[in-house]
């Protein structure tokens, strides 16, 4: 009579185990996280000290994930106010970026895949962006056809973007000496 | 060995911080109640009962979760290096064909870049990594069969060619030590695994110039020593 609330309690607690380990390998890349603004990046998931959380998240994702001394990601899936990133909304992305040897901005869907488009355009690398005079960049992300930086979104429901620093000479392992990255806003909506 | 030694002092920090939150959990929980179910004959139902369940099951689940994501990295079927596999064969630089919204060979990677990958396997012979600077940024990442980065040179840290020895800590020990060849013009790279992957990447500045950095990768080589 005693075996069976036994099973049944082993039952709950795989279920539950496994479940919370399927949850953070889906969800997060990792604990060791830097926010900066609507970015957050896993500066020490590109290298051996990477935490238990990052190296289950790479092995089940089949990423290669970028070597610190290489370049650092910075992902965002929200504007700054904290609202999901809409492709079928004008979203602007402003600011002046930290000091690194070259950078490239991709947006890509919620599941990382590229968004198809006429213009073959995925993202802009800092030698193909227009700056404004101050250095500053302004990207806007639209569903359709922008002047200037334009990124079109394909009308997806949500963004992911990546912004990858190659070559920085900052290593952003604490937060104390995070850089200030370039702002996410919400335009209009169609 | 210092991956598995930080390995094992990373999994000892998690289960000691899980151990110290469950400590928690339970001098909250009410004393009398946990003692009693073993004298009693146990019904279900009775707060006791109910409490020593929950708290069970949260310690055995977090000792699930805690197994499960240590052994992923070593169970996962579709890594990196799995996907990579059945692409390529072992010691030979491969170019990955340009990402697209359709296709990308790994998940998440740059579409400004042009990669390539070597698969290697270090139990016949170290592994030489010749990678000649193309016409911007280029950088030399190397991963375990796990993912895991152990280390990364970019062009300008290196000079025109990029040229690295990948080696087993045994191997690199069983190198003459007292020759003038093993100094300053040759970069010994000490691998924590036997197999894993070298990933070269090339920027591309401007669409136009794929084709090029293309063609300048393809002289890239990754070959066994002897």
């Amino acid at each position: 009579m005693r075996l069976l609330p036994l099973a049944f309690t082993l039952l709950i607690a795989t279920i539950l185990g496994l479940g919370v380990t399927w949850f953070s390998v889906t969800h997060s890349r990792g604990l060791d996280s830097v926010r900066v603004g609507a970015w957050e990046g896993w500066p020490r998931s590109g290298t051996a000290k990477a935490d238990p959380y990052a190296r289950a998240f790479v092995a089940r994702s089949g990423e290669l994930p970028l070597e610190l001394a290489d370049g650092l990601v910075f992902l965002a899936t929200t504007d700054d106010a904290g609202k999901p990133l809409d492709g079928r909304c004008e979203t602007r992305i402003v600011g002046v970026l930290p000091q690194a040897r070259l950078w490239t901005l991709t947006v890509t869907d919620q599941d990382g895949n590229l968004i198809p488009n006429d213009a073959g355009r995925f993202g802009f690398t800092s030698a193909e962006v227009v700056y404004r005079d101050n250095g500053a960049i302004d990207v806007r992300l639209s569903p359709r056809a922008r002047t200037g930086n334009w990124l079109p979104t394909g009308a997806r429901p949500r963004l992911k973007v990546a912004l990858r620093l190659y070559d920085a000479p900052f290593s952003f392992t604490s937060g104390a000496d995070a850089a200030v990255l370039p702002r996410i806003t919400r335009e209009a909506c169609l | 060995m210092t991956t598995l030694d930080d390995l094992r002092g990373e999994a000892s920090e998690v289960a000691a911080r899980g151990g110290r939150l469950l400590g928690r959990f339970f001098s909250r929980l009410p004393r009398p109640h946990v003692a009693r179910p073993r004298f009693v004959r146990p019904r279900l139902g009775t707060p006791g009962q109910l409490l020593l369940f929950i708290a069970f099951s949260v310690v055995l689940g977090a000792i699930a979760h805690i197994v499960s994501i240590l052994a992923m990295p070593a169970l996962a079927e579709r890594n990196a290096y799995a996907r990579l596999s059945e692409l390529m064969d072992s010691n030979v630089l491969t170019l990955l064909p340009d990402p697209t919204p359709q296709e990308q060979t790994l998940p998440m990677t740059d579409p400004a870049f042009i990669s390539a990958i070597c698969l290697y396997d270090l139990s016949g012979a170290p592994l030489k990594v010749r990678v000649p600077a193309t016409a911007d940024y280029t950088s030399v990442s190397f991963y375990t069969s796990e993912a895991l980065a152990f280390y990364a040179l970019s062009d300008q840290a290196a000079g025109k060619v990029i040229e690295l020895d990948l080696m087993t800590s045994k191997q690199k020990a069983a190198l003459p030590e007292d020759e003038e060849i093993t100094a300053a013009d040759r970069l010994v790279i000490e691998s924590p695994s036997r197999e894993g992957i070298v990933a070269v990447r090339a920027f591309v500045r401007e669409r136009g110039m794929r084709e090029l950095v293309r063609r300048q990768l393809e002289a890239a080589t990754c070959t066994p020593s002897n």
